[in-house]
């Protein structure tokens, strides 16, 4: 096991160096920096100008190690052999130090910027994966032990169209149904405007103990609730497409189950059908969707970059469009790298938690 | 039971197998035919691509065609005086909905079908090619694959659909089809990876089986048992994936251009029309999500079934 784990930690390493390759090409053949809207929102924005700009950002020099020969004020100085741009980030990135903001908040640290917005997408994330799970498992499990009912029809039915409803779709809807037609909810947001707080803002003071943001004593109860109106849709949303992805493993696992040897054993020893299905059956059905929970682990971080848009959610997903569309190529490739990185962590530690789960798993 | 009644039960039954043997994929028709939401699915499908092949003649409106007294119409308004009904209101140009999502369909589909056939194409010649040299090549290929499925998709497909754009020269190839070219082309780059584990994984795992060595051993010809043994056996996974493909990328291309990173107007799409409807006054809001959004629900649901019934029509053993 040991072994299977360093041997996999390796090729992880070498599988993130080449994704940062990869990004970092993408990101960079592109024509055109980011200040090349400048010169059509701006007449009076010269070459120079920009010129200026793309140096302050090391954008000038070359993107791999190779020769560098600047122009300054138009006249042409000796080459001279440059480390290249992608050396120098991935040298910063292997301290942490994703750089700065190119265009979104200019000179702001990457990772600043992600803090500031992480606390919002854990949230919606966090209640809607959790609501999902909660959920589906039993709905799962009910409708496998049931099979060819008409719950399990409803079920099976309802899980198919969670998964070929967009959520872009279902979220407009919710968003016409709850929020204009009958009012009861926020159209998007976190806090009501004019609000000096919101949910996240108080959470944290309630689990610094009030060390953090003192301004809000007293009134952490009414922006948590607040913030819950605000969170509402868009979880409802997020939470019904996740659900049916859960209810369909959950489902398929448990009839696996429950068509092997040993339930029948358990049957035949005269146990009573409750004590199959919940200690025999559901513990065995529950390893394959321990998998799957590790899976969730990128989502957390990276957020749902449609449904924070439609409902005005500042997480990391609204921050990835935001930053795509300013061009500010230094926030996505933080973010692009921080992401690969949990995608691969979260691949491994299903692996290993299936192997820890299940006996019957050994790696070699 | 005794040995004589076996005897003639074996004798009774001899007159059906003189009938036309059903080959594999008459079998797989046969059960998806009794698959009740696949033959839901098959019917659904082929009204939709019906009704965008022929959105010349039923669509009442052309997909550009205005009609500036009557913006945002609600569903079933009236059109100007002698011209047909709206049937679905018309959007904030007064132009009429119902023959919009007909045209959009007719964009969405072939993007989509463009897509799921090109991805087979290259998925299929890359796990082939890893599996069928092995070695170096092989490494290469699933390496490859690797990376591509660790990259993040959805923020990649924003930032390559935004990129491209940016190549003046493709502007001046493509014209107005530049926007459906990306979105194609990108598409296909983020999708070919499970039909290549797919296509490698049956390769590998068909070459070392018993009866192809036996029918290699009975003198069959190596373009036979290509063609008899091991198309035929990794065909199967590689149609349901396709066909479940098929729906992703529906999806996928209306999220795109839902966010203002795909096929841009006056091309109507799905996507693009509820990207539209995202910028209607709230009090419009339901009347203009509620039937492009749907026309992608029922399509991708529709292939969904199919789908479902295909994986188990095409292979017993894999039981949901």
């Amino acid at each position: 096991m040991t072994n299977f784990i360093i041997r996999r930690l390796i090729q992880s390493f070498v599988l993130l160096f080449f994704i940062s390759i990869l990004i970092y090409v993408i990101l960079n053949i592109v024509p055109g920096g980011p200040f090349d809207q400048l010169r059509f929102s701006n007449p009076r924005v010269t070459q120079t100008h920009i010129d200026r700009l793309n140096a302050m950002l090391d954008l000038d020099k070359p993107l791999f190690p190779g020769q560098y020969c600047p122009m300054v004020n138009g006249v042409q100085q000796p080459c001279r052999f440059d480390q290249g741009r992608y050396v120098r980030w991935l040298v910063k990135v292997f301290r942490f130090d994703f750089g700065d903001s190119w265009t979104m908040q200019v000179g702001t640290p990457v990772l600043t910027l992600i803090w500031r917005r992480l606390g919002y997408t854990v949230l919606l994330m966090g209640l809607s994966t959790v609501l999902a799970i909660l959920l589906a498992v039993p709905i799962g499990i009910y409708s496998a032990v049931k099979q060819y009912s008409i719950a399990d029809y409803v079920a099976t039915t309802l899980a198919f169209f969670g998964q070929s409803m967009p959520t872009f779709w279902t979220g407009l809807m919710a968003i016409s149904i709850f929020a204009v037609a009958l009012g009861w909810l926020p159209t998007g947001g976190v806090r009501e405007s004019g609000a000096e707080g919101d949910i996240i803002e108080a959470l944290m003071r309630v689990l610094t103990f009030g060390r953090l943001y003192p301004e809000l004593a007293g009134q952490e109860g009414k922006f948590i609730l607040d913030g819950l109106r605000h969170v509402a849709l868009p979880v409802l949303v997020l939470t019904y497409f996740n659900m049916a992805a859960w209810v369909r493993y959950t489902r398929s696992s448990m009839l696996e189950v429950l068509r092997q040897d040993y339930m029948r054993t358990a049957r035949a020893k005269g146990l009573r059908e409750r004590v199959v299905i919940l200690k025999h059956g559901l513990r065995n059905a529950l390893i394959p969707l321990i998998t799957y929970l590790a899976l969730i682990l990128p989502g957390l971080f990276a957020g749902a970059i449609i449904t924070e848009s439609i409902f005005s959610w500042p997480g990391m997903g609204r921050m990835q469009i935001d930053a795509i569309t300013n061009v500010d190529w230094a926030v996505v490739q933080g973010l692009l790298v921080i992401q690969a990185l949990l995608i691969i962590f979260s691949n491994l530690l299903a692996d290993v938690l299936y192997a820890v789960v299940d006996p019957r798993i050994q790696y070699s | 039971m005794s040995a004589t009644s076996i005897t003639t039960e074996a004798l009774k039954l001899e007159p059906v197998a003189t009938e036309k043997p059903i080959g594999q994929w008459g079998l797989a028709w046969r059960r998806l035919r009794r698959h009740k939401l696949a033959m839901i699915g098959l019917v659904m499908l082929a009204l939709i691509v019906f009704g965008s092949l022929t959105a010349e003649w039923i669509a009442p409106y052309g997909f550009e065609t205005q009609d500036l007294d009557r913006t945002y119409a609600p569903l079933f308004a009236p059109g100007a005086p002698g011209r047909p009904m709206h049937l679905l209101g018309t959007d904030s140009l007064g132009r009429d909905v119902a023959s919009r999502l007909l045209y959009a369909g007719r964009i969405s589909l072939s993007v989509a079908l463009t897509v799921t056939v090109l991805t087979i194409i290259t998925g299929t010649l890359i796990g082939a090619v890893s599996g069928a040299f092995g070695g170096w090549v092989d490494m290469v290929g699933m390496r490859l694959t690797d990376v591509m499925l660790t990259l993040p998709q959805l923020p990649l497909l924003l930032i390559m659909s935004s990129s491209l754009r940016q190549f003046a020269q493709l502007q001046k190839f493509l014209g107005s089809n530049l926007s459906v070219a990306i979105i194609i082309f990108v598409l296909v780059v983020f999708g070919w990876m499970t039909v290549a584990r797919l296509v490698r994984g049956s390769v590998l795992s068909l070459r070392g089986l018993d009866y192809i060595a036996a029918s290699r051993a009975l003198g069959a010809s190596e373009s036979r048992i290509i063609l008899q043994h091991l198309v035929p056996n990794s065909l199967a996974p590689i149609i349901v994936a396709a066909t479940l493909g098929f729906g992703d990328v529906i999806i996928q291309e209306s999220a795109l251009s839902f966010l203002g990173f795909g096929i841009m107007p006056p091309v109507p799409t799905w996507g693009n029309m509820l990207n539209a409807a995202r910028g209607a006054p709230l009090e419009y809001l339901f009347t203009q999500t509620l039937s492009p959004g749907f026309c992608i629900f029922i399509t991708v649901l529709a292939v969904n079934f199919i789908g479902d019934g295909l994986r188990d029509a095409l292979d017993p053993r894999l039981k949901l």
